[in-house]
């Protein structure tokens, strides 16, 4: 890159934009992270693109890898909400039936806490920012920008947009949705009261604390995040005041049989090819793969490998698989009982056969994991960390040492998707390096009941109902913040009671980096303390499928319940 | 009969009190919290402590029951705990759906069975009867919900045939209600055929092999007099009875079928409740099968008073 374009690009640019761009040019990060970063921190499309170009001529960044793993799916059509439609040919018209899980909840965009109810809620909401694909991409905000040190953000907003019932979009709507989350959803992120309305169309949101990753958090992976009217107070649910501003309009609810939604011909993206959107309830997996297979529906919402066994074989269905951050841990208390040496906890790890679990469980649809909860879907990834593999010699030499040859162990776990199976052949594979794990499937209780039950005098107070070994369920997430601070970190989550004052800086360390060097520099040590310390073993990232028939294109989806349509349709 | 009328009215809503008290006493002891429920596991504390106070699950056990009977008397059964909508909201449309299923169930059932019933009795322990009682053993002994899986797989996926969903989308025909609903009917059909034919054919036999029937015969009737003005009426009344039972079952027990076939009926509703310990719809679901039962029986004791001048006379002492 010459001097005088870099000089020109970087005029009127913030440090952290300074930064990025600067690692960029010099070759420190490639091509995809820096778009990646770079869509994190507002970086509009056209000055990536100059920086790509000016940097191109001189050869000095490096070509991205290619790689199949992005957060949401990459169908043939588009990655993001709003994107360009697929080149073939798709009819405009028609109807979209598609099976979907029973909502759990009322429609509150707020309280909402499963996948059912998601589903209808952020079908007729947007979110600030689109994080479908791998790049974060406008959605009712175009462009945003922290400031210095990453504690105010300011986002510009969309103009034109209207809600379903025809009034305007504005910056009053956008800070009465932030003052509500401040209180309920987002109340660790945002100062309560703190969103301003510059002007109409320019929000200004201050922190508690910096955050260089804030925009993720008003985007998918935070689906109570939706941009809801000023009019919505909590406990306000859509299908008593149907509006919204997406690609399609709610105009029947009925939470024992569907949704219907119609075309939404004002939407800011574009007049949808489909006419309208079915929802159709179903409380199960299996029901919802006949009604596809029997033609009941053109396309589900989600289905998981156990049970998904006649969609995966359909040949007259497309099955669309979405690489995610979604694991499974198995726990080990680190501060009473059989697992507090290191010993321990590693020659369990040693002893589990990853890629026979993902090709038994399943079904080879999953990434392998190396106890640490960094999926490789993150572009701060370090892939230098060597994988853990299975070491039966070396993890009974482990036990030996820790003087807990043969062990005794009794493995908590949930009856939850493919759990069971997993607990059965870890219990299994455990056995090769002398272990003997007793199964014990969880009670079903409630969350605050569950983490009630732990008795134990040690702090932190982790919520694992007062036993030592067992798995644990996590969902998708845009950034792995969630799983290093409650899990880890801190007390909230943290089944294995783990404290390592080391993790804890190096997660602070990521928290408050704004440059993409920074939070690879804090991630490669998270990983390693992680994979060394090993208070959970996770042996994979499940993937997250849906499928639809072969006439149907377009349709992009999260695993996490959204089933955007505005580009999808029936090809011709 | 007005007064035999009168007494069976009062002794229902005894009934129904009893009901409602029991269903109350059972969702109390009901583990878990129902904020933590609704709201989800990651829910502030504070908001599940609202959302309780807010519907009234914190009030005494007492208080909670005085308004269980309010709403029992003004057939105000509140908002759902799960969707937040109007209780009545959901299980009107819900018995409605389970009315229709039940009616097309029987509409093919009652006439099927009681003729078959009535074809095997008159040819007692011949072949034809043997296969008859037979069938209509192994068809009562399969589960409903493995008929309805069995029809599900082969005639609504493999051949379309049927619907996979049940719920017919709005605006649909007659004819077309009768596409969505016949293969859950059918499963029903199923299990119910052995249980009435052979309530029938051993009410028929009975009658044959009676007195009157023989006098009625020495009398000079023809086969087909004496079996339709003597022996049904008095053999019908069992299955009648049967009959009547299985209505309450059929809306509200069909719990299987309703599930495979995706049917929001009450059975489903209930379940559901259950499992979302969303106790307004379960106290009302269950209130509304048991008045569902109620009618159902009294209806066939009318209808056995009409057939029987016995009974006809006891009930006007």
């Amino acid at each position: 890159m010459t001097d005088s374009i870099f000089d020109r690009l970087r005029r009127g640019a913030s440090p952290v934009e300074l930064e990025l761009t600067e690692a960029f040019a010099q070759g420190r990060i490639t091509r995809r992270a820096f778009v990646q970063r770079g869509s994190v921190i507002g970086l509009s499309v056209a000055f990536m693109g100059s920086v790509i170009a000016a940097c191109g001529s001189d050869g000095k960044s490096k070509t991205a890898t290619s790689s199949s793993s992005t957060l949401a799916s990459t169908t043939a059509a588009s990655t993001t909400a709003a994107g360009t439609a697929a080149a073939g040919a798709i009819k405009k018209g028609g109807t979209l039936r598609i099976a979907a899980q029973k909502p759990a909840g009322p429609l509150d965009p707020v309280a909402m806490a499963d996948l059912g109810t998601y589903t209808p809620v952020v079908t007729a909401f947007e979110y600030l920012v689109d994080i479908l694909g791998a790049e974060v991409k406008p959605m009712l905000a175009e462009s945003w920008k922290p400031n210095a040190d990453g504690s105010v953000w300011t986002f510009s907003l969309r103009k034109g947009v209207k809600w379903h019932d025809g009034t305007a979009f504005t910056a009053a709507d956008v800070v009465a949705t932030m003052d509500r989350l401040s209180a309920s959803n987002l109340k660790a992120y945002i100062k309560a009261g703190s969103t301003k309305a510059i002007d109409d169309f320019t929000v200004e949101i201050t922190l508690n604390n910096p955050d260089g990753q804030f925009p993720q958090q008003v985007g998918a992976y935070n689906p109570q995040s939706v941009i809801t009217p000023k009019d919505y107070v909590l406990g306000t649910t859509l299908d008593k005041r149907m509006t919204g501003t997406g690609a399609f309009k709610m105009t029947k609810y009925d939470p024992a049989i569907g949704a219907t939604f119609e075309a939404n011909t004002d939407w800011w993206g574009g007049k949808p090819y489909l006419d309208k959107l079915e929802f159709l309830f179903s409380e199960d997996i299996a029901t919802q793969i006949a009604g596809l297979q029997g033609g009941a529906a053109d396309a589900i919402v989600q289905f998981s490998v156990l049970g998904g066994d006649a969609l995966l074989s359909d040949s007259n269905m497309v099955v669309e698989t979405i690489h995610g951050s979604a694991h499974r841990q198995i726990w080990m208390n680190t501060r009473e009982g059989n697992y507090t040496d290191v010993k321990v906890r590693q020659a369990i790890a040693l002893g589990i056969d990853r890629p026979a679990l993902i090709d038994t469980v399943l079904k080879g649809k999953g990434d392998i994991g190396n106890d640490h909860p960094i999926s490789p879907i993150y572009p701060f990834f370090d892939a230098t960390l060597p994988q853990r593999k299975r070491d039966v010699e070396k993890a009974k030499q482990l036990l030996k040492d820790a003087g807990k040859e043969g062990l005794e162990a009794t493995m908590y776990f949930p009856n939850l998707q493919e759990i069971p199976q997993l607990a059965q052949l870890v219990q299994s594979q455990l056995k090769d390096i002398g272990m003997k794990v007793t199964l014990q499937q969880e009670k079903n209780v409630d969350g605050d009941e569950w983490c009630k039950v732990y008795d134990s005098k040690v702090e932190p107070a982790g919520c694992d109902g007062g036993m030592d070994f067992g798995i644990v369920d996590y969902g998708p997430r845009g950034v792995p913040d969630v799983y290093l601070v409650k899990a880890y970190a801190t007390g909230e989550w943290n089944s294995a009671h783990y404290i390592s004052e080391p993790f804890r800086a190096a997660v602070k360390k990521y928290q408050s980096s704004l440059d993409l060097d920074g939070q690879k520099a804090a991630i490669k040590d998270i990983q390693k303390i992680a994979n060394t310390d090993v208070p959970y073993a996770i042996p994979y990232f499940y993937n997250t499928l849906f499928a639809h028939t072969k006439k149907v294109t377009g349709i992009v989806a999260t695993g996490l319940g959204h089933f955007y349509c505005g580009k999808a349709g029936f090809t011709a | 009969m007005v007064r035999y009328l009168l007494r069976r009215l009062a002794s229902a809503v005894v009934t129904l009190w009893l009901l409602a008290t029991i269903v109350f006493l059972i969702v109390s002891v009901l583990p878990g919290d129902v904020g933590r429920r609704v709201l989800g596991p990651f829910a502030l504390k504070e908001d599940v402590a609202r959302y309780n106070h807010q519907i009234g699950t914190d009030r005494p056990l007492i208080r909670q029951y005085l308004t269980t009977i309010r709403r029992l008397f003004t057939l105000d059964f509140g908002n759902s705990y799960q969707t937040a909508s109007s209780v009545n909201k959901i299980i009107f449309p819900a018995l409605f759906r389970s009315g229709k299923l039940a009616l097309l169930a029987f509409v093919i059932t009652i006439p099927i069975s009681i003729a078959a019933g009535i074809f095997a009795a008159r040819r007692q322990d011949k072949p034809s009867d043997r296969i008859v009682v037979t069938t209509g053993l192994a068809s009562s002994s399969i589960p409903e919900f493995v008929t309805a899986a069995v029809l599900l797989s082969v005639f609504s996926v493999h051949w379309r045939l049927g619907k996979v969903f049940a719920n017919p989308p709005d605006g649909t025909s007659v004819i077309g209600q009768f596409r969505y609903l016949i293969m859950p009917a059918l499963a029903m059909v199923v299990a119910y055929f052995g249980y009435i034919t052979r309530m029938s054919r051993a009410g028929v036999i009975h009658g044959l092999q009676s007195d009157y029937a023989r006098t009625a015969t020495m009398k000079g009737l023809s086969k087909g007099e004496v079996m339709r003005r003597h022996i049904l009426r008095n053999a019908l009344a069992p299955t009648i009875t049967v009959i009547s039972v299985q209505i309450g079952y059929l809306f509200g027990g069909i719990i299987g079928v309703e599930k495979v076939f995706n049917y929001a009926g009450l059975g489903s509703t209930m379940l559901n409740a259950v499992t979302h310990k969303d106790i307004p719809v379960l106290q009302a679901a269950v209130l509304l099968v048991g008045v569902v039962y109620m009618s159902s029986t009294l209806l066939a004791d009318v209808l056995i008073a009409f057939l029987n001048p016995r009974v006809r006379l006891e009930t006007t002492r």
